[in-house]
């Protein structure tokens, strides 16, 4: 514990001089815009940013890519709330309620709960990484096919609080993410599947360009036709500023949040938008008034912002700890520190300590800076809302194809960013949840290559699942979280009956 | 009477069909892998399948009135703004492409002022190429203008 200190306290001389401070601005500074921008996420955007680190310090490249990567996720949030614009896959879920809040007028709130439990979050979950980090880095080593197939079981269960009121129509969503993860390449056979003679289909469908069309494309098509049709209002902006309330409120969730998302981060698999959907679900299942989520409740943004926050740390810790990027993110920073001239390896600590001591140290600081960043730019972000409609549905749509075309491209993917938008038009009028089947998407590969993956182990024998504790804990997770609702709401009904 | 609600489950389970008919159809021969890339298709369509006819002949309590053919068709013709300037970009540019994008669209929704919208529109498109291109250097295609 001693010992731990004595090395952040190293950390923090290196972090604090003066060129890794204004590393560490800029990253924070360049990845929030990256974030707010529609469709580019972190990976792609310390993908592009990589060659700003050439011939650099080691650290401070480190610095400028951490940053980068802590600012996305910051900045995703932005237009989720603001305009129903997922910024990246990871805040779709923040749309649900953040939106629902600006159009309450309480976009300031909404922003402001998204900053601090991001900063809170981030530095609990930095504290975790430094203390827990490397014994959680052994836990996840446990996880073989058969876990990563419970833990993916796990985060399906989850749709059933996504779903809102019709878990059918919840579960026709989430299938059809899932379909829309079988296209493509099957990668253990190599055969391809269902691509119904579309060349572009063998790519499968990337998240972003689905998540743009399904979301942000939808709902400019359905604004406009309010729009069109005088029904289109955004409330007036009644506060700017948190309340104590509010913020008391929410505490409890941007803690639970912070632990999901750690957890969650540190194994393998889609980090940040597993703990961000896992975290929301969470969060309105123990909620005492679940038919608030999805209607503006703080606590359903405060949740997944603070868990995709705590997530960034916890993915850190398999590069940091053994050298292993668990997500898209990591692998970027495992490339960028190999073009440094550092190999991540279980040793990184020993023979790099100022390099990792250096990163943790400077996600302090990036956590302070984002807050200071961000809070201010609360206003400015909300002044943007008052422009006229006519002018920023455009223009929110000029940019999100930016985002899109950013991915492969491809102008293919625009055309099917637009398809998707009206999917999602379709599916918003009759009252089909979106959420799931980005889900559903993320989830599907793993979910599928797992189990095959298990079978595959254990020679068909299902006996590999129940032999494992954990697949066993998770199994059972899952089924509570979809029979829990059940029981209570027939409580409830039971109640109503009497009454 | 054919209500919306009910084209829709019948589309679904459509989809169910098709993609559970693609997906028997798939060879099943796999060495090693005792499911197979047919498996779990076929239980997604088979699921997706059951909603359907589930949503179709239980319909859920509540159905809005929802489509009127006027707003439908405001939405297919921004639609098809939107796919046009998707499809041409390669061929006609972010720059060009955006700034037509933007000067019909916005009429479209409701800028009368010509003035104000052909000049913004322009100074627009050419900010955003300028920002994403030079700054952010993320590469977009100049199209027409390039040759």
């Amino acid at each position: 514990m001693l010992d731990t200190l004595n090395h952040l306290i190293y950390g923090f001389g290196i972090a604090f001089t003066p060129i890794n401070i204004f590393y560490a601005f800029i990253g924070c500074l360049v990845g929030t815009l990256i974030g707010v921008l529609p469709g580019i996420g972190p990976a792609g955007g310390m993908a592009l940013l990589i060659p700003l680190t050439y011939g650099q310090d080691p650290v401070s490249a480190i610095i400028l890519l951490a940053g980068i990567y802590y600012g996305a996720m910051y900045g995703g949030s932005t237009t989720s709330i603001l305009l129903n614009v997922p910024g990246e896959a990871a805040s779709v879920v923040t749309c649900l309620d953040g939106y629902q809040m600006a159009r309450k007028g309480l976009a300031g709130p909404a922003l402001a709960i998204a900053a601090i439990g991001s900063f809170i979050a981030g530095t609990i979950g930095v504290v975790l990484l430094m203390f827990i980090g490397p014994p959680l880095a052994r836990f996840a080593l446990k996880f073989g096919p058969a876990e990563t197939f419970s833990l993916m079981a796990f985060g399906l269960s989850m749709v059933t609080s996504l779903a809102g009121r019709s878990l059918r129509k919840g579960l026709v969503s989430l299938i059809l993410g899932l379909m829309m993860a079988t296209i493509g390449v099957d990668l253990p056979t190599g055969y391809i599947r269902f691509t119904f003679g579309i060349p572009k289909l063998m790519e499968g469908f990337d998240i972003i360009v689905v998540a743009i069309g399904l979301f942000a494309v939808s709902e400019i098509l359905i604004s406009s036709e309010e729009l069109h049709s005088g029904e289109y209002f955004l409330k007036k902006l009644t506060r700017i500023w948190l309340s104590m309330k509010d913020f008391l409120n929410s505490i409890g969730a941007i803690l639970r949040g912070t632990f999901v998302g750690f957890f969650i981060g540190v194994l393998p698999g889609a980090a940040h938008v597993t703990a961000s959907f896992l975290s929301y679900s969470l969060e309105k299942k123990f909620s005492k008034h679940p038919e608030r989520f999805g209607q503006g409740e703080i606590r359903g943004v405060a949740a997944p912002e603070s868990a995709n926050n705590s997530a960034a740390c916890g993915a850190l810790i398999p590069l940091l700890t053994m050298g292993l990027p668990a997500s898209a993110v990591t692998a970027v920073l495992y490339g960028a520190l190999l073009m440094v001239g550092i190999r991540p390896s279980p040793f990184l600590f020993q023979k790099h300590p100022d390099v990792v001591w250096g990163l943790i140290a400077s996600m302090y600081l990036g956590n302070i800076m984002l807050l200071i960043l961000n809070l201010p730019l609360v206003g400015l972000w909300v002044k943007i809302l008052s422009t006229p409609p006519r002018w920023l549905f455009p223009i929110v749509l000029a940019v999100s194809f930016i985002g899109v075309y950013g991915v492969n491209h491809a102008s293919l993917d625009l055309v099917l960013a637009t398809l998707l938008g009206v999917l999602g038009y379709f599916m918003r009028k009759y009252d089909y949840p979106l959420a799931p089947v980005i889900l559903g998407l993320v989830l599907g590969d793993a979910l599928e290559q797992s189990l095959r993956q298990a079978l595959m182990i254990s020679g068909g024998n299902l006996s590999i699942f129940y032999q494992s504790w954990i697949a066993i804990t998770l199994f059972i997770f899952a089924g509570a979280v979809m029979v829990a609702p059940k029981i209570i709401y027939r409580g409830r009904g039971l109640a109503e009956i009497e009454t | 009477m054919i209500k919306g609600e009910d084209i829709v489950a019948l589309v679904i389970i459509a989809i169910g069909t098709v993609y559970l008919v693609a997906a028997i159809s798939m060879p099943s021969m796999s060495i090693g892998d005792p499911l197979g890339q047919r498996a779990f298709p076929i239980i997604l369509g088979a699921i997706m399948m059951l909603l359907g006819l589930s949503i179709f002949f239980k319909p859920e309590l509540e159905s809005k009135p929802v489509l009127s053919r006027k707003k439908l068709f405001y939405t297919l013709i921004i639609t098809g703004l939107l796919g046009c300037y998707g499809w041409s970009l390669d061929l006609v540019g972010y720059p060009l492409g955006t700034f037509l994008f933007l000067v019909i669209t916005v009429r479209l929704l409701g800028e009368k002022s010509w003035f104000l919208n052909v000049p913004l529109s322009a100074g627009l498109s050419t900010a955003l190429y300028l920002l994403f291109t030079r700054i952010l250097d993320i590469s977009l295609p100049l199209g027409i203008i390039e040759r």
